[in-house]
């Protein structure tokens, strides 16, 4: 629609009758209401039932009395006393940067080779996203045996193609434990990015590359003026997803390494579990959880306002 | 339709679904009444009563469903039975207690009956008729809350020295009796990538379970877990590893993966639980034996954990707790006693009909002398043995992977289990 | 010609690649045929040479009936996720509304709360409400893990819809449901099939809300099924193996079937150049 054609519209809009505007907004309130009354109904409950337990003095007696004596930010106190505290919150800032960084370049470096059209291009590209679909006790497992320092496949690869003299202690070293858990965290991961990223890319007009070609662009560049630009609200929902899931995996870690060796995997996902079922401090568990919740808030901020941009930018 | 019209209808439509959605939410929130006693203790016992257990693998489920078919059979109380995995065990009986859902009666690890009792959920077996004469001491302990029984087993578990009879008869090794004798015969029999000796050194109550014969033989306590007997134990087990005689992946491997290593041949001996030679005799080509785990000095009598799973009886009505208690009383009877033990590898709780059990399986002696000394874990600290039990795996992990030396990793369990 | 060759080279490399990235679950499948442990050998068999099909004939013999609930109660979320969450996203992405914004941000917030929270809320309040062991029950609580992320895609694709083709049919006297159900939907099929997509592989793989919402006396979801394998006190790696592989059969036919249709961005066909 041409510039004049678009400001009429807007004006006819205008000048139409002031209930117009309001019937609108109810009717939009109509349509959001079923996930409107979903979300309180069903995330309500927990939220403030979450909030309400970290100032309490929760135990297990509580469960069956509904007794929990009010303590204020005891709890939190505790948390932030904890020296496993500082530990969890390093470790979760380097498994989610580290797991969606890799995660990401390489869903998205797999996304534009299967992009193109060559022999068995779809069928590979289905094939990749099969990680995504075993059972988190699994895929685990699989990685806990591959990584074995004594029998595992990684070490004797390894040593078979001379990148390392001895076996690397992935699971039992304080220093290990975390990367092993990042990359199986990554190869889990990558699929989900391969899919979101690959539908980015299929929405991206062939002629623009033509064009591009044309003017004399190579692949690299291509990739920087064209791709790139045009991905970026998908590149943005496909961060903050990931953001999220990220902070919250749980079962990764306690598959693998369990949050060991002596703590080297604890993130404060695992804390919070600790926290609550081995040491039945439930508040404190709480705590931890809403301190998470927080934590990824101030990155949905972020995410939000480049959202707002870039819904001016497809409005302009 | 005029505008108006259609806007009073989006408006009361709005507001109906809300008005709902507010009237559902505020019905679901409130805990609903528990169900009322039906009359006072004449009442009948109730015809069916719902059961929770953790015997969700192949081999545990068969052998549990038979046990409780018989006692259907007995009782004329039929059993709705539900088996979870091991770590939904606690979530889910803590989310029957706030919902007041608990099952009639549940089975659950012994070291947590003292949490659960100590709600106020479970009621004492006295009041079904249910005595603890003859049953062993430490069973009765852990099953006790405030001096009154809550819970009681009908099998326990321990865990002995399991060896390879092979592969220490080609190296010339003697089953080991003392920690000397174990660490030489380790680090003889380790070699070419195979180790002498496997066990689990997990960050969890596995851990703790498998160093407590270490830690309990040479004379230490919960209640100072870093006392000087106990850092020359946990100076022990990790010498085991850095001396080569252990893998260090025993901090990764849980007890089931300690069982695949020593099946494997990867471990000559392996510090494990009575439940793997049902596993073991399917093995034709390889030779078992056992001992009992060995002690610090010769002659000493090795202090092993009690394992072994307690039937309980949750608060549900006087029909049902009736119910249940003629369930319970059947399952701890002397012939299903027996049944499940050999059906699932554990020992009877009962002293005598664990004499009879080892006359009928002697492979199974080592493990009925050890049960004799066996210690409850929550003995000595009740419901605080969870917490030092976490701090104290911390600790042996800090210890095996080096991050810290031996004392300063328990002092510091023993500020963070004393907090 | 050198497009052609370039093809080839790039179907050998795509191999390569895949046999990498997918070699865990070659490891898997080797796992499931071989005797329980037999990996664990110092130079474990590359080839199942003597292969076992035991573990597969366990699987079968047990699972079938707990996928046909993982299929059942998966659909079902797809249904329910969708349904709520399209008009919610037509209304954030099309039409003017107060607290939008708000709304999206509460949407990405609750999808923070820890799994073990939301379960034990989700327990008390279905457990007064009768929904325990109930079909309905599990789906809307696997729902809480895909409303919100369907909401955000489906918005996001929305966005880009042009408003004049909504416009334009108010215009001709179309009333919101109408264009809603006429312009919105057809458009937004591409989309709907991604969310679908999404909202059927977590709900199949959906572990927590299966176990603490089943009582084990009607149904159960093959992530709880798989437990018959795997025990405190034993562990059946091929059994658990073979469930696993059977289990990924039918999500990863969905995939394919659906991988046509998973295209973000711009609904194709609806702007002209």
């Amino acid at each position: 629609m041409t510039l004049t054609q678009e400001a009429t519209a807007g004006r006819a809009e205008t000048r139409a009758r002031p209930g117009r505007r309001r019937s609108q907004r109810l009717a939009a309130l109509a349509f959001l209401l079923p996930a409107l009354a979903y979300i309180v109904v069903f995330f309500g409950y927990p939220l403030v039932g979450n909030l309400v337990m970290s100032t309490q003095n929760y135990t297990v007696r509580s469960f069956y009395t509904g007794q929990a004596p009010f303590v204020g930010l005891d709890n939190y106190a505790a948390v932030f006393r904890n020296p496993v505290f500082g530990t969890a919150v390093t470790n979760t800032i380097l498994f989610t940067a580290g797991s969606i960084f890799f995660q990401f370049t390489i869903g998205l470096a797999l996304a534009v080779f299967f992009n193109g059209r060559f022999l068995g291009s779809a069928t590979l590209r289905s094939l990749l996203l099969l990680p995504w679909l075993l059972p988190l006790v699994v895929s685990g497992a699989v990685w806990r045996w591959m990584f074995d320092q004594d029998h595992g496949i990684i070490n004797a690869a390894l040593r078979a193609l001379h990148l390392a003299s001895g076996p690397t202690p992935w699971l039992t070293s304080t220093s290990w434990a975390l990367p092993a858990v990042i990359l199986t965290n990554i190869w889990i991961g990558v699929p989900f990015n391969l899919v979101i990223l690959h539908g980015g890319l299929r929405a991206i007009p062939d002629v623009l590359y033509e064009a591009a070609e044309l003017d004399g662009a190579n692949a690299w560049q291509r990739f920087q003026h064209v791709t790139w630009p045009l991905l970026r609200p998908v590149t943005g929902i496909v961060l903050m997803l990931g953001l999220v899931y990220t902070i919250k995996v749980f079962d990764v870690i306690m598959v693998v390494t369990g949050g060991g060796p002596a703590d080297a995997t604890q993130t404060l996902t695992t804390l919070s579990y600790g926290l609550s079922f081995h040491d039945f401090a439930f508040g404190q568990g709480a705590a931890v959880g809403n301190i998470l919740i927080v934590l990824a808030t101030c990155f949905g901020l972020v995410y939000l306002r480049s959202a707002r941009a870039s819904l001016s930018e497809v409005a302009s | 339709m005029s505008t108006a019209r259609r806007n009073r209808r989006a408006r009361t439509t709005v507001t109906g679904i809300g008005v709902t959605a507010a009237l559902v939410f505020a019905a679901a929130c409130s805990p609903s009444p528990q169900a009322p006693a039906s009359g006072g203790s004449d009442a009948a016992p109730a015809a069916s009563i719902t059961e929770l257990d953790y015997y969700a693998d192949e081999q545990g489920t068969v052998a549990w469903q038979k046990i409780l078919d018989t006692c259907t059979q007995q009782t004329g109380v039929k059993i709705e039975r539900q088996s979870i995995p091991t770590a939904q065990m606690l979530p889910k009986i803590l989310q029957g207690a706030s919902s007041k859902t608990l099952p009639q009666l549940v089975f659950t690890d012994n070291p947590t009956l003292q949490q659960i009792a100590s709600t106020g959920a479970l009621t004492p077996l006295s009041d079904y008729g249910i005595s603890t004469d003859g049953y062993y001491p430490g069973i009765i302990k852990a099953g006790t809350y405030q001096d009154k029984v809550y819970g009681l087993a009908p099998g326990v578990n321990g865990l002995a020295l399991i060896y390879n009879k092979d592969l220490l008869a080609a190296a010339g090794v003697e089953p080991p009796k003392t920690w000397d004798e174990l660490k030489a015969a380790a680090t003889k029999l380790s070699k070419d990538g195979k180790y002498g000796l496997s066990f689990s050194a997990i960050p969890s109550e596995e851990g703790t379970w498998q160093f407590l014969p270490f830690f309990w033989s040479n004379g230490a306590d919960l209640s100072k877990v870093d006392s000087a007997q106990s850092v020359q134990a946990l100076r022990y087990v990790s010498d085991l590893v850095s001396s080569g005689g252990a893998s260090k992946s025993v901090l990764n491997w849980s007890q089931n993966d300690v069982a695949d290593q020593f099946v494997s041949g990867n471990a000559a001996m392996m510090i494990n639980g009575s439940w793997n030679l049902a596993r073991l005799d399917e093995e034709k080509s390889l030779h078992y034996g056992v001992v009992p785990v060995p002690t610090p000095q010769a002659g000493g009598k090795p202090a092993v954990a009690l394992g072994g799973e307690v039937g309980a009886i949750p608060v549900s009505g006087d029909a049902t707790q009736k119910a249940a208690g003629k369930v319970l009383s059947c399952i701890l009877s002397e012939p299903t006693m027996l049944d499940w033990s050999k059906a699932h590898a554990y020992i009877p709780s009962k002293v005598d009909v664990a004499a009879k059990f080892g006359q009928q399986n002697p492979e199974m002696q080592a493990f009925i002398d050890e049960v004799a000394t066996a210690k409850s874990r929550t003995a000595d600290l009740g419901e605080k043995y969870p917490k030092v039990s976490a701090a104290l795996a911390t600790a042996i992990q800090s210890a095996i992977t080096g991050q810290k030396p031996a004392d300063q990793a328990l002092r510091q369990a023993q500020q963070a289990a004393g907090s | 010609m050198r497009t052609l060759r370039h093809a080839r080279l790039r179907t050998v490399a795509g191999l390569v690649i895949v046999a990498i990235l997918l070699f865990p679950l070659y490891w898997m499948i080797n796992a499931s045929l071989q005797p329980s442990g037999a990996l664990l050998k110092p130079s474990p068999e590359l080839f199942p040479a003597n292969g076992t099909f035991d573990g597969y004939r366990r699987a079968l013999s047990g699972q079938l009936g707990h996928l046909v609930t993982s299929l059942i109660v998966s659909l079902g979320t797809v249904v329910v996720s969708l349904a709520i969450a399209m008009p919610a996203s037509y209304a954030l992405a099309q039409l003017r509304i107060r607290g939008g914004t708000m709304f999206l941000f509460v949407t990405l917030i609750v999808q923070m709360i820890p799994g073990i929270v939301m379960a034990n809320a989700l327990y008390t309040v279905f457990s007064n409400l009768g929904l325990i062991d109930n079909y309905l029950g599990l789906i809307l609580a696997d729902s809480t893990a895909t409303i919100p992320f369907a909401i955000l895609l489906l918005r996001a694709f929305m966005i880009s819809i042009p408003r004049e083709l909504s416009e334009a049919a108010r215009i001709d006297g179309a009333g919101y449901w109408r264009t809603f159900t006429s312009i919105i939907v057809p458009l937004s099929r591409n989309a709907m099939v991604t969310a679908g997509l999404f909202s059927f592989l977590f709900a199949w793989a959906d572990f927590l809300f299966a176990i603490t919402l089943t009582t084990g006396q009607s149904f159960a979801p093959v992530t709880v099924g798989i437990y018959r394998f795997l025990g405190n006190q034993s562990a059946d790696w091929n059994g658990i193996m073979a469930t696993a592989t059977l289990a990924s059969i039918p999500a990863a036919i969905l995939l394919v079937i659906a991988q046509r249709y998973v295209v973000a961005g711009m609904t194709s066909g609806a702007v002209k150049d």
